[in-house]
């Protein structure tokens, strides 16, 4: 789906955020790299979708209402053949219902479950002052508690993207330790400048999430995505 | 030179200064302002009030009673009127073709009443209505030492500044200006412009990143007015000449709504940290790092390299000084094998060392040819990019003060190093117990242009901002 035809359906609805299927789907086509992911609105789709994405898959709970999935149990990971991933269906919108009765449901997105990486945080806001920013940080602890994050105004030059990645404190956790293999910088550069380049082409993008970020020895892949558009 | 064909232009090089409004008994702005005449300027004054007059008249410059009586284009005018009557000058001065004005008038937004608002708001619509270049109000206005139009009566008069300074605030303005003159340095241009509602701070900075007499530009911001336009102004003057920003205050967050993760970290501060960074700033927290980064800016050559020689004159300092530089970044390797050998055929050893950091009192002795053998040694030194000496008030000055020429030939001697030196030299002296005579003998070294600190912590604080600056 285009980017267009997404913003016009969550603006026909009354929606700023886009849900991580249409944001996965708007950034794949803007080239950046994403776990295809698609809707389920049932658990017989669940089921056929985990089927045709090939085992081992993750479940997660799709609603505008549900800002941290795995706080209502909205997640199940590593689920190995066709009875896991429709028993989680169930599970997922059973405890999702339970903990937040109001929140509308849409359904669960099916994808791919990535292989493990370095976890970083790439991310977009719009400062009031100075427009459009675009965020680097490492997941987890980092970016949780010490806030180990850099900032560069959009629009982004290669050489922003790379002082980005390399003037967080963590920097040395890219290259690799305690086993862990370096991630690949160049890609985390791309993905980067691709969001921003996005974010340039498209006033109407108010923030961006892709947390966490999968960094490997070779590539790196957004698990996760939100979007929130700027109200009609 | 002038930036032909900028808006500011005529301003900032006036041929016709008025103020108006100025009175009795100090006549401050007449007086800051007198240099300009005595340099050929035309000086005059616009005031209506009777009782003033003749005191104006006193200081040999020429009243009017009306702005259309002011022979000739006025390039820069003061005004000093109460509020209320700021309105009125203001057309006077757009009716009559001025090329700007800076308001030392205050009693606007900044009191936060309604009559200040309203008046503000008034100005604000005059002035931008007419494409009129108003600095302020609530501000000193300019300051431009070579042609001698002055904010404060102690601000020097000065042909070859090189920093172009802004400053929202006026106190910060002036006290930049007086601290930079008392360390050697001067100013080509600059402007306090306080509440900035037609002029902000890009306009100025768009001005001296052109200008040809600022070779580096330094400012104090509380915050600005377009963000955007802000960011894009100071990445062009960035990449042509260094500029040193000295950011006061908290940025206001503002009240926003945010639903993602990445909104909730991007504070203020961290966004504008990172501004700085993309546009290639250097960045100080206070008027004393921001005259230290000017110093190694202005009276160093460019630093290329972070491996510093460090010069002591005794064991403690000679640990004291590679702390202090290597806590800020910097290397302090061993020299080469042929230093060595060439330090081995002279330097006494015993009280001393020639590792490095030197710790060379002992081999010195007073004898500034020593000095300049160890300089012509270590400038050959491949393994060395700069250096920091440090001279000791507390066993100095007692030998000083009885023979000033052997001060003096040192700084000869430190002089003729630097002009000779490729390598970036600052040197720290620590007043210790001799706080008046250490004050008393430091024009001597700023009058030759010799970057001099009170303490390693400030000198390897201002050489490692500039190096993250040459190799960012």
């Amino acid at each position: 789906m285009t980017f267009e035809s997404v913003l016009a359906q969550a603006r026909a609805e009354g929606r700023t955020l886009l849900n991580e299927v249409e944001a996965k789907d708007v950034l794949r086509e803007a080239g950046v790299s994403a776990t295809a992911t698609e809707l389920a609105r049932s658990r017989a789709e669940a089921e056929q979708l985990a089927d045709r994405t090939g085992y081992p898959v993750v479940l997660k709970v799709v609603s505008q209402d549900i800002a941290h999935k795995s706080d209502v149990g909205g997640v199940k990971l590593n689920l190995a053949n066709k009875a896991a991933a429709g028993a989680a269906y169930d599970e997922i919108l059973a405890s999702a219902r339970k903990a937040e009765p109001k929140a509308r449901i849409l359904g669960v997105s099916v994808q791919k479950m990535a292989k493990p990486g370095t976890e970083v945080i790439v991310g977009m806001t719009t400062d009031p002052q100075f427009g459009p920013v675009m965020m680097f940080g490492l997941g987890g602890i980092m970016v949780e508690v010490l806030k180990d994050v850099s900032f560069r105004l959009v629009p982004l030059t290669d050489r922003d993207a790379s002082q980005m990645i390399s003037e967080i404190k963590g920097r040395p956790v890219l290259d690799g330790f305690r086993g862990q293999p370096a991630a690949d910088v160049e890609a985390l550069k791309s993905t980067i400048l691709k969001v921003a380049q996005f974010v340039e082409k498209h006033p109407e993008v108010r923030e961006i999430d892709l947390n966490p970020v999968f960094a490997y020895p070779d590539g790196a892949v957004a698990v996760d995505a939100r979007i929130v558009v700027a109200e009609s | 030179m002038a930036v032909a064909g900028h808006r500011l232009d005529a301003m900032f090089n006036p041929k016709t200064v008025v103020v108006v409004g100025d009175k009795g008994p100090g006549y401050m702005w007449i007086h800051n302002n007198l240099p300009f005449k005595e340099k050929g300027g035309n000086l005059y004054s616009v005031q209506i009030d009777e009782k003033e007059i003749a005191g104006i008249e006193a200081l040999g410059v020429t009243n009017f009673r009306a702005m259309a009586d002011v022979p000739g284009p006025i390039d820069y005018a003061v005004v000093a009127v109460p509020r209320h009557v700021s309105p009125f000058v203001l057309k006077d001065l757009i009716a009559n073709k001025a090329r700007g004005a800076g308001f030392f008038t205050s009693g606007f937004a900044e009191t936060g009443e309604e009559l200040g608002i309203k008046l503000q708001e008034q100005l604000t619509v005059m002035a931008r209505e007419a494409s009129f270049n108003l600095v302020g109000p609530n501000c000193m206005g300019l300051y431009l030492p070579k042609v001698g139009v002055r904010f404060n009566a102690d601000a020097a008069v000065a042909d070859d500044g090189k920093i172009g300074f802004l400053s929202q605030s006026g106190t910060h303005g002036i006290m930049f200006s007086l601290v930079a003159a008392a360390n050697g340095l001067h100013l080509s241009r600059c402007a306090s412009f306080g509440n900035a509602i037609v002029l902000d701070v890009s306009d100025y900075l768009e001005y001296l990143a052109l200008d040809d007499e600022t070779e580096v530009i330094g400012m104090y911001v509380e915050g600005v007015k377009d963000g955007r336009r802000f960011f894009k102004v100071l990445r062009d003057a960035c990449a042509r000449k260094p500029v040193v920003v000295w950011k006061g205050g908290q940025t206001d967050a503002g009240a926003r709504a945010t639903m993602s993760h990445t909104g909730s970290l991007a504070a203020p501060q961290a966004v504008w940290d990172g501004m700085m960074r993309q546009c290639g700033a250097i960045t100080t927290n206070n008027l004393d790092e921001t005259i230290d980064v000017m110093k190694v800016l202005l009276q160093t050559k460019p630093v290329r390299g972070n491996r510093m020689a460090l010069l002591a004159q005794t064991g403690g300092q000679s640990v004291s000084i590679t702390d202090a530089f290597a806590r800020a970044g910097f290397a302090v390797p061993r020299f080469s094998d042929q230093t060595y050998r060439e330090l081995a055929e002279f330097f006494n050893i015993v009280g001393g060392s020639y590792q490095n950091p030197l710790d060379m009192a002992g081999t010195i002795q007073g004898k500034m040819e020593t000095l300049d053998r160890i300089f012509r040694i270590l400038d050959a030194d491949p393994n060395i990019d700069c250096y920091a000496m440090e001279l000791s008030a507390m066993f100095g000055a007692r030998q000083w003060k009885r023979h000033p020429e052997g001060l003096d030939s040192m700084i000869d001697s430190l002089s003729a190093h630097m002009e000779r030196s490729e390598k970036p030299f600052v040197l720290v002296m620590h007043p210790s117990h001799e706080e008046v005579y250490a004050a008393e003998i430091k024009p001597k070294f700023t009058s030759r242009s010799i970057p001099l600190y009170p303490s390693f912590e400030r000198a390897a604080m201002a050489l490692a901002r500039v190096h993250a600056y040459t190799v960012r």
